[in-house]
């Protein structure tokens, strides 16, 4: 607990210094977003405590740790879904680009699309690839045109490295492609509003080795164009994909740090028990 | 190790191959076989329930789609004076018509041919079938025609089937001259005291009215509430309360709805009685639960990824649900508004309380108008004396069923195709 605490203020500190933090160091990009104190309740149950993390526009931060340690839950904090559950309460401080994000004046909706989601099931519409895309920038209005609309999906469609797959199927339904395909539609739909941060919940859990190496791809390509998040079960993947990694176990943060410090020296005796396999 | 050594030596092997296994396989069998027999035995019952009813409506409702016919010869040129058939062309064609005396000319002809009790043989009101073929051909009346008028209900009968003793003595009399012919008057007309002139289009057009106030009301409003309640209304007793009231409301009798619509649109609102608009909103009420509950399942199976996805990339709470919700739930709520609908286009008991068992002669041109209902036309023809209502009875029957038919094969087609669409 003292250690949990040591590593809370020396967090908070970071953002007063931006350099005592151990996960937040020179060369990690801008400051995307803080979090400070953080609590989620469902009800009388607590299912996060005292959690303080930073994400970097230059790093991807996985969340691992043990099933129903609150990192989905977590995640789920960051743009706020967590709305949609009536029962649950979020208390402390997130901010996105120094914004409060659960102040009363910040508009949901326009944080969604600044912060993207993608699902532990690829979930696109029961709708064309195009319309799949299209949706958001439709709804946000960032297309004036139609040329802009395509080019927005083309892009975003390149970006996920899925436009070479589909680009002549583009009116196909969305659900006819592969696990895989519609996961990297999924991305795609998400960078199409053009979001600063983009959180994936456990994106390649339902996805074979081959289609998960692929988004594994994606993501290192993402990298730096927009802040990542991904909560993973798989450590090997946490060790791949990303450059910090928060250790969640029964709602609290126990550590946080540097993902290669986490994987080869973990400070904290849970963080070793786990990513060496003895729970979990 | 030491512990499977033993457990294999205690470990019994099942007998798969002994009696009673195998006796236990031939029950299942059989336990198999005998499901299968009863469901196929439920499905040829059913199956032959239906066919009994179709065939003994249609065998008894085809008839009334027909009439047993005389021919009049009329000599109009003799007869009207030497009318020219360009008098009933034209807009002044029906007041130079009831100039005529079309009823007497009829009658005289008739007189002329069958004798002095002659008319008593035919239709009271067979003379209009001459008016209207004048209106439909005005050269008839420059020449002399031979025309098949309508006979009286009581030789109908007893020409299609059995009929009194003294109208089957007139039949065979008449035998080479009655005919049958296609009843138009049945398609066209409305309710009317003679059997032969009764028609169907009165009814059949306060129904259509009727159904099209229900729809109106009854789907958007049920449509809306569904969404409310799943989608943005918070889950606490209120909501709890309300979703038994409505649960209950669907199994409310019918009669109690039309009760209601007696106290509130008669009554209180002060809308006229027997009219196609109280009989919709009083339909509209019994069909709306039926709606909710439907719509809520509906919306309820749309899978929450489609919504957090649609949440995730920034949609509001109501582009969600008008976007993705809904066009995903639209399949299941029509399917329960066909249910409703149909339920409602066979009501007749809340629609007899708010007086649409009125006798209707004319088809309603407005929602406000005096209208009555198919179901509602089939119980009054029922409760007549008069046998030639019999065949009506069945044959309105008929109409409605293909009404229904036609109503549900719609909803279906469009159901279908939303699906495709998704």
């Amino acid at each position: 607990m003292t250690e949990l605490l040591d590593s809370t203020s020396s967090s908070e500190s970071s953002t007063m210094t931006e350099s005592s933090a151990p996960a937040i160091s020179a060369g990690d990009g801008p400051l995307k977003m803080t979090t400070r104190n953080v609590d989620v309740f469902y009800g009388d149950k607590q299912a996060i405590n005292d959690v303080s993390i930073d994400v970097t526009m230059d790093n991807v931060t996985a969340f691992i740790g043990p099933s129903g340690c609150g990192k989905s839950t977590f995640l789920r904090c960051l743009n706020r879904m967590n709305d949609t559950i009536p029962i649950a309460k979020v208390t402390g401080d997130i901010t996105l680009e120094g914004e409060d994000i659960y102040a009363p004046k910040m508009d949901v909706v326009q944080l969604r699309a600044r912060v993207g989601m993608v699902f532990q099931k690829p979930n696109p519409f029961p709708k064309s690839i195009y319309d799949n895309i299209a949706y958001g920038p439709r709804i946000h209005g960032l297309a004036s045109t139609k040329e802009d609309l395509d080019n927005i999906v083309e892009t975003s469609l390149q970006r996920a490295g899925l436009w070479g797959e589909v680009q002549d199927r583009l009116q196909d339904s969305g659900t006819a492609l592969s696990g895989g395909q519609q996961q990297r539609l999924c991305i795609a739909r998400a960078i199409a509003v053009d979001p600063e941060v983009i959180l994936m919940d456990e994106p390649c859990s339902a996805l074979d080795p081959i289609a998960t190496a692929k988004i594994e791809e994606l993501i290192h390509e993402l990298r730096g164009k927009y802040a990542i998040v991904i909560v993973t079960h798989n450590m090997q993947q946490a060790a791949r994909v990303s450059q910090r990694t928060a250790f969640f176990h029964l709602g609290t943060l126990v550590e946080y740090g540097v993902t290669s410090d986490i994987f080869t020296n973990p400070t904290e005796e849970k963080t070793r028990d786990y990513i060496t396999g003895r729970y979990g | 190790m030491n512990s499977t050594a033993t457990f294999a030596e205690e470990r019994n092997p099942t007998d798969w191959q002994g009696d009673v296994m195998q006796k236990r396989i031939r029950k299942r069998y059989a336990a198999e076989r005998r499901f299968k027999a009863l469901g196929l035995g439920a499905i040829i019952l059913s199956a032959g329930f239906l066919a009994f009813l179709l065939i003994v409506m249609v065998g008894n409702g085809l008839r009334g789609f027909t009439q047993t016919e005389l021919p009049v010869e009329i000599d109009f040129p003799a007869m009207t004076g030497g009318a020219a058939a360009s008098q009933f062309e034209g807009a002044n064609g029906q007041a130079n018509l009831r100039t005529l005396g079309v009823q007497d000319i009829v009658n005289a002809s008739v007189q002329i041919q069958y004798g002095e009790k002659g008319t008593e043989l035919f239709s009271a009101g067979g003379w209009q079938a001459v008016s209207a073929a004048i209106l439909t051909d005005p050269k008839i009346v420059e020449t002399k025609t031979t025309l098949y008028l309508p006979v009286e209900a009581e030789i109908d009968v007893a020409y299609k089937s059995d009929g009194s003793a003294s109208a089957e003595q007139k039949v065979t009399e008449l035998d080479d001259k009655l005919s049958t012919g296609f009843n138009k008057n049945f398609l066209f007309n409305s309710d009317a005291t003679d059997p032969m002139q009764v028609g169907i289009w009165g009814a059949l057009k306060g129904s259509l009215i009727t159904m099209f106030i229900t729809l109106i009301i009854a789907f958007p409003i049920g449509v809306l509430s569904a969404l409310y309640l799943e989608e943005y209304a918070p889950k606490n007793r209120f909501t709890d309360l309300i979703e038994v009231s409505i649960n209950n409301l669907a199994a409310v009798p019918s009669i109690i709805f039309g009760l209601l619509g007696l106290a509130v649109f008669l009554n209180l609102f002060g809308l006229p009685r027997s009219a196609a608009l109280v009989g919709g909103l009083t339909l509209a009420l019994m069909t709306m639960p039926v709606i909710v509950i439907s719509g809520r399942n509906a919306v309820k199976a749309v899978p929450p990824s489609i919504r957090e996805a649609a949440l995730g990339i920034g949609a509001s709470q109501m582009q969600v649900v008008f976007h993705h919700v809904l066009p995903l739930a639209l399949p299941g709520i029509l399917t329960g508004t066909i249910i409703g609908m149909a339920r409602a286009l066979g009501e007749t008991a809340p629609l007899l309380m708010i007086g649409m068992r009125a006798f209707i002669a004319t088809p309603p041109s407005g929602i406000v108008e005096p209208a009555t209902v198919l179901p509602v036309q089939i119980f009054l023809w029922s409760d007549e004396v008069n046998r030639g209502f019999v065949e009506k009875t069945s044959a309105a029957i008929i109409v409605l069923l293909l009404f229904l038919l036609t109503m549900n094969a719609l909803a279906i087609y469009l159901r279908n195709r939303f699906e495709t669409r998704w």
